[in-house]
Formats: C-alpha cells, sequence, structure tokens
C-alpha cells in the first residue's frame, strides 16, 4: 500500500467517523493546558494534526547543503487512552553545486498510551512506540532506508501551578520531555557499508504560558495577542549507545528558542533551531508549525476516541 | 499530493460547515484576576470565550481560611457566569472555577483577588 494511500485512508476514516460520546480534552490537565511543541511531542493522546510543519536548515556538510522539510502529522484516538499517529515527512536537499535530492523520508507511525493525568498537581506521564517503517521512504537517494526504527519512548509534563503563592510569578512555567531508545530491524546497513547504531533519543521543553499568567496568577491587561503566547525553548538530542562500531559516540541535536501563539482552534509555532555542535548542522535554522486541534474543530465526529468515549452525560464536578 | 489536497479540504470544508466551539477559556474576570481592589465587590462575574453549560458549570470563592464567601448558585448567561459574595472584610480570597463549554469540553481553573489591601 503506497504512503498516499495510507493517508488518504486515515484522512478519510477521520471524515467518515462520528459519534456521540463525551469530548476529552487535548492536552489539559487541570488548570495547565500543554501546547503541541515542535521538535518533541507533548504528553497527551490526542486528536489533532500538524500540517504543515516545516523546517530550514544547513547540513554538517563541508560545505554545507540546504535542507528544506515538510511534513505532515495527524493523530487519532481509538480509546480515551491509546492513540495512533501516522507521519510523513518530505525533503529535499540542495547542494553547493546546484544539484538536488528530493523525496520522502519513511513513513512514521507513534502508538501511545496515557499512563497518567493528575489534574491537581498538572503532571502528566505518556508511553509511546514510534515506528518508522523501513521502505516507505526514498531509499534510492538515502532519504529513507531499507530497515526500520522502534523506539520505546516515555513522555512527560509537569506544569508549576502548584508552586506556593511567594512563586506566583513561576507558575507559569512548565517542562516536557521525552526520552526513548531506538533500535533499528538491521544491524549493519551494507548500502553505506556502516553499523547502524542503537540510540538514546530524548529531548525536553521548557514553556511560560501568558494565558497561564492571565487566568491563574494576574490579569496584566495585556495586548490579547500577548496573552495567546507560550514562550519556549526546546531542545531535542540523539546519542549512540550500542553497534556503532568504528565511529565516534557524539550527541548530535538542537536547541529550539521560538514561541507558540495558541488560539481556540489552532496554534502557530515558530522557532530558531540552534545546532549543538558541528556535526548538528550548520548556522541557525528555522522550524515552523500550524497545528489544529482536530477535537474543537469537530467536537462530535473526528474529535471523539473511536471507542469508550463517555457517552453519559459529564458528570457535574464538585469542589 | 492531490489526494492529500482534496482529503484537507473536505476537513475544512466540513469544519467550516459545522457550529464548532472550543474549550472555554476565562477571558477576564470582575475582579480581575490578582487584583487588590480597594472596596469589597458585591459579586464575582467571569467571562469565557465560549458557551457554557449551566448545569456543568460552577464557582467557589473562599477567604484564606477555606471558608465559603460566596452565596451558592452562580447565574450562567451564555458564557458569562456570576455569583454573588457575602460582604467581604480586607483578605485575600481564591476563586475556583470548573465549566463544560456547550461541545461538553471542560476546563478548570483558580485565582486569587484581594480586597482592601
Amino acid at each position: 500500500m503506497s504512503r498516499y494511500m495510507l493517508l488518504s485512508f486515515a484522512l478519510a476514516s477521520l471524515i467518515a467517523l462520528a459519534s456521540t460520546t463525551d469530548a476529552s480534552a487535548h492536552c489539559f490537565v487541570g488548570a495547565r493546558f500543554f501546547p503541541a511543541t515542535l521538535a518533541t511531542d507533548d504528553p497527551c493522546v490526542a486528536d489533532e494534526m500538524s500540517l504543515p510543519t516545516v523546517s530550514w536548515s544547513k547540513t554538517p556538510d563541508t560545505p554545507p547543503a540546504v535542507e528544506w522539510d515538510v511534513s505532515g502529522e495527524i493523530s487519532k484516538r481509538i480509546t480515551e487512552n491509546f492513540g495512533v499517529s501516522i507521519g510523513e515527512t518530505w525533503t529535499q536537499i540542495r547542494q553547493p553545486d546546484g544539484s538536488v535530492t528530493a523525496g520522502f523520508q519513511n513513513l512514521e507511525t507513534t502508538f501511545q498510551y496515557q499512563l497518567l493525568k493528575d489534574r491537581a498537581h498538572e503532571f502528566a506521564l505518556m508511553a509511546g512506540l514510534i515506528v518508522e517503517w523501513g521502505n516507505t521512504g526514498a531509499t534510492n537517494s538515502g532519504l529513507g532506508t531499507s530497515y526500520s526504527l522502534v523506539t520505546p519512548t516515555l513522555y512527560f509534563g509537569k506544569g508549576f501551578g502548584d508552586l506556593p503563592d511567594t512563586l506566583s510569578w513561576a507558575r507559569p512555567f512548565a517542562v516536557t520531555g521525552q526520552i526513548g531508545y531506538e533500535i533499528p530491524t538491521s544491524s549493519f546497513d551494507f548500502t553505506q557499508n556502516a553499523f547502524i547504531p542503537q540510540q538514546a533519543v530524548y529531548g525536553a521543553s521548557l514553556q511560560y504560558s501568558l494565558p497561564y499568567l492571565k487566568s491563574e496568577v494576574i490579569d496584566l491587561q495585556l495586548p490579547d495577542f500577548l496573552n495567546h503566547l507560550i514562550p519556549i525553548v526546546e531542545a531535542s538530542f540523539s546519542t549512540p549507545v550500542a553497534n556503532n562500531l568504528g565511529n565516534p559516540y557524539t550527541t548530535t541535536g538542537t536547541v529550539n528558542p521560538g514561541v507558540i501563539w495558541v488560539g481556540g482552534y489552532f496554534q502557530v509555532g515558530l522557532e530558531a533551531v540552534i545546532p549543538i555542535n558541528r556535526d548538528s548542522g550548520s548556522g541557525v535554522g528555522v522550524l515552523g508549525q500550524l497545528h489544529l486541534y482536530l477535537d474543537d474543530m469537530f467536537p462530535t465526529t473526528v474529535g471523539q476516541p473511536l471507542f469508550g468515549g463517555t457517552s453519559a452525560a459529564p458528570r457535574k464536578m464538585t469542589f | 499530493m492531490r489526494i492529500l489536497t482534496f482529503a484537507i479540504s473536505a476537513l475544512f470544508t466540513v469544519w467550516l460547515g459545522t457550529v464548532a466551539s472550543a474549550h472555554a477559556f476565562l477571558d477576564h474576570a470582575e475582579p480581575r484576576v490578582g487584583s487588590a481592589v480597594p472596596t469589597a465587590p458585591r459579586e464575582l462575574s467571569l467571562s469565557f470565550t465560549q458557551k457554557l453549560e449551566p448545569a456543568f458549570s460552577s464557582v467557589e470563592v473562599s477567604d484564606a481560611n477555606g471558608t465559603r464567601v460566596d452565596l451558592g448558585r452562580p447565574s450562567i448567561n451564555t458564557s458569562v457566569m456570576r455569583i454573588g459574595l457575602k460582604p467581604l472584610s480586607p483578605g485575600t480570597y481564591r476563586v475556583r472555577w470548573h465549566v463544560l463549554s456547550v461541545d461538553t469540553h471542560t476546563t478548570e481553573g483558580s485565582f486569587t483577588f484581594q480586597v482592601g489591601q
């Protein structure tokens, strides 16, 4: 089945779905809203779509090539706590001599299960399994691989809304993070004549929510646009840890300062991409994303889990 | 790519044809979140970004000792929730709210305001 058919099937299924179950949120945990982060993942199962995510960067080569990545990802809850994501990335690499390599990377699917949402402490925990499927990308041009990558991953998010009143200015802070172990389904790449390392892949974000500041701490009567902003710094790394014979165990990654504007139905994020070393890239890149909250856009249809939603009337909250 | 474009267009068409509503965020409050007011307010007003379901939305106001100082049942008019307050002495008061927007999304929050300080 081609990647277009897979993606079309997923989208068509979403359009066709309908249910009458009670809706839940995207990443709300108590009073905290964790936005969808760009370089890492937020700690919640949700109905959402990132389309597009666009990045521009320069490769670590000497002299560097210019790389464009355009990707899309759609996430769907199967049950209230279990969801599946399907993502695809198109890449173009333009060498200094003008030659261009372009094509799709391997298709990526992610299976996620919500382990915990502690409203009082604004804490969320989620387990996931990321699978990049071999032979689903442009293997001839080196953008896809013939082997798959399987990455068990743990995600977390913690808001600081439970800080004491003396530190109320710090309550809008939150951290999210993920740590995974990437396992290739083959140990040796015969086309590159190199071992394929197992890697630790990890990242985190530090964010300061102006919406939280306004609604939970102090309303400074800032312009409405500012009250929708979440300044953020993300970091994303990978470190070879095994089967890396003959190669240095160098950590690569980027640190991404930026900002996310959060609306009622979508958010827009923009980040600078700063390589942490020469092996991670050349110069500062840019990463942007439009992210749609499907559960808010289609609250009674595609914004519902497929199975096991709460069909009963919502329970009245007592304090 | 044409299929993808079509599918995305279909999604947006469905969305635009739907009376969608989102999570209800607190837009503003009176007394304002984190503010200090010189005289005791007789009412608390919370304005949200979405219409509310009155049966499943509530608010309470309590003093520093945790004693309720509101008059009980709030009144809700579309996206605005109001609740009367007992005579308040100078001090810090905490507001805790929980609302259900008309599309069944729940949100909650809390904040403080001060009287006479």
